[in-house]
């Protein structure tokens, strides 16, 4: 409000406020120079690349604006596992603008104690998930060393905010100082292992409870195949389909497993691997029989062996 | 008239050669690279394609790379990515070779042999030449062949941070197995 004022107006008023930030200099001087230090490296820095992908300069605002993860999952195929909480992710454009207020509000005198301890918090929990999910992509095999991946931005980044927060005036109970300094880090290295433990222990839906993105006709399938291979695994990749047709053989494994086969007149086939608890159904099925089946399209290959065409289909089981 | 006979001949030992090559496409090969820090990177292939010459012994599979079924989905996804198998540019892996001393293998009375197979595996547009004992079981006509044998991840240029810091095996237990 002050600052709206001052700017409005130059005439008595504002020399008013002039006074009051002449008398509060004397106590928050020592104060002032580096909080605004450090906000101003922690707005610079928040637009400048932090780390480096195999090439990919990936900023701070990358995060909110959504290029972090748009990155990550076009190179390296590692989409947002929570999309659902994206939105989440536009917190971060606080950290410009409690930057950008912080700094007027010093420059007026004002008490910005707050804002610093939230902004400083806040980049440095956007800084450790950085870190993390630079490790992740290095597990993956993008990049060897994570050091060699972080660039200059994101150590000044840490230094900006840890400063903000150690700096932030009037607060002088150092121990609230180092709360605030841990708060970020800890809660986003937390929520990072919570998620990785999450995803690492998570297994395929089963396929009965997934929705078939596509339902077809055996011998179409092969035919679509067969006209542009290229087109229709990108088409079909990873996809649960629902496939019916007639069998061309059936064939249960030592294991418990099964496999079921649907083939056209020039050999070319679709083989679907089916789950164990199928089995009992499995061993019901004749040659012949018309069956519709349920499973994830792994694609196509050209077997050599064979001189055909094989579209397999992974984790079947019947379609109900 | 000689011309036919050589023709039909030809025809008949063709025909014979072919029927002494079995193939099937359910093969199973299985791909262990767990190590004590991590479980998941385990997978198998229930439709994998193979054949046995019994004659010659050539012995050949073709396993879609996309096909491998791992329990995580993600790791399912990272096994395929362009920074380790790449199944987009390398769809399969394939092993050609030859099973020695087939001879011994009797296919028409049951029972269980021990033998060899060399030949060249290629992963990643990669061969490298393997040799493993194999097992090759006859019972009631049906023809059953098992083999484990272990590969350098390294020798097919996969390399990275997993394997150095041991979340992925450097040499994963490879299983196949195939009925005929």
């Amino acid at each position: 409000m002050y600052i709206c004022f001052l700017l409005r107006n130059h005439s008595g008023r504002s020399f008013v406020i002039l006074v009051v930030m002449t008398q509060t200099l004397s106590t928050s001087g020592k104060f002032k120079i580096p909080q605004v230090l450090f906000a101003l490296v922690v707005l610079a820095s928040f637009f400048l690349p932090w780390v480096n992908w195999d090439g990919n300069a990936i900023t701070g605002y990358a995060m909110p604006a959504g290029d972090f993860f748009g990155t990550s999952e076009a190179k390296f195929g590692l989409a947002n596992p929570f999309p659902q909480f994206s939105v989440a992710f536009y917190i971060f454009w606080l950290i410009p603008v409690f930057a950008v207020l912080i700094i007027g509000l010093v420059l007026v005198n004002k008490k910005a104690a707050l804002l610093s301890f939230f902004a400083g918090a806040l980049s440095l929990s956007l800084i450790t998930v950085y870190i993390l999910f630079t490790n992740t992509l290095i597990d993956l095999g993008v990049g060897k060393e994570l050091t060699a991946m972080l660039k200059p931005a994101i150590y000044a980044q840490a230094v900006g905010a840890a400063g903000l927060i150690l700096t932030a005036y009037p607060v002088k109970n150092i121990g609230s100082k180092i709360v605030w300094l841990l708060l970020g880090p800890l809660l986003a290295f937390g929520s990072y292992k919570m998620g990785e433990s999450y995803i690492m222990n998570e297994t395929h839906t089963a396929t009965e409870n997934v929705k078939a993105d596509y339902t077809v006709a055996a011998p179409e399938l092969i035919k679509e195949f067969l006209a542009n291979d290229t087109a229709t695994n990108k088409k079909y990749l990873d996809k649960t389909m629902v496939v019916n047709g007639n069998t061309s053989a059936v064939n249960v494994l030592s294991d418990s497993t099964s496999t079921i086969r649907f083939e056209d007149s020039t050999g070319s086939y679709i083989i679907f691997s089916l789950e164990k608890k199928e089995l009992d159904k499995v061993k019901n099925i004749k040659t012949g029989d018309p069956v519709s089946l349920k499973g994830v399209c792994s694609g196509s290959i050209f077997s050599d062996i064979l001189g055909t065409t094989s579209i397999s289909f992974k984790r079947a089981t019947f379609n109900k | 008239m000689k011309k036919s006979i050589l023709f039909l001949s030809f025809l008949a030992i063709t025909a014979g050669a072919m029927a002494q090559k079995v193939t099937t496409t359910s093969a199973v090969v299985t791909f262990d690279a767990t190590t004590p820090k991590d479980a998941l990177p385990k997978a198998e292939n229930k439709a994998v394609i193979a054949s046995l010459d019994k004659t010659t012994g050539a012995v050949a599979f073709e396993a879609a790379v996309n096909n491998f079924s791992f329990t995580n989905a993600m790791i399912q996804d990272h096994f395929n990515g362009d920074k380790w198998m790449n199944s987009a540019a390398f769809p399969k892996f394939t092993f050609t070779g030859t099973v020695d001393k087939i001879k011994k293998v009797n296919f028409k009375k049951d029972g269980t042999y021990k033998v060899d197979v060399k030949g060249n595996l290629t992963v990643k547009g990669i061969s490298q030449p393997i040799n493993a004992p194999a097992t090759v079981t006859v019972k009631g006509g049906v023809i059953s062949a098992t083999s484990t044998f272990d590969i350098k991840l390294k020798d097919f240029g996969i390399t990275g941070a997993p394997i150095d810091g041991g979340k992925v095996a450097e040499k994963p237990t490879i299983t196949v197995s195939a009925q005929f």
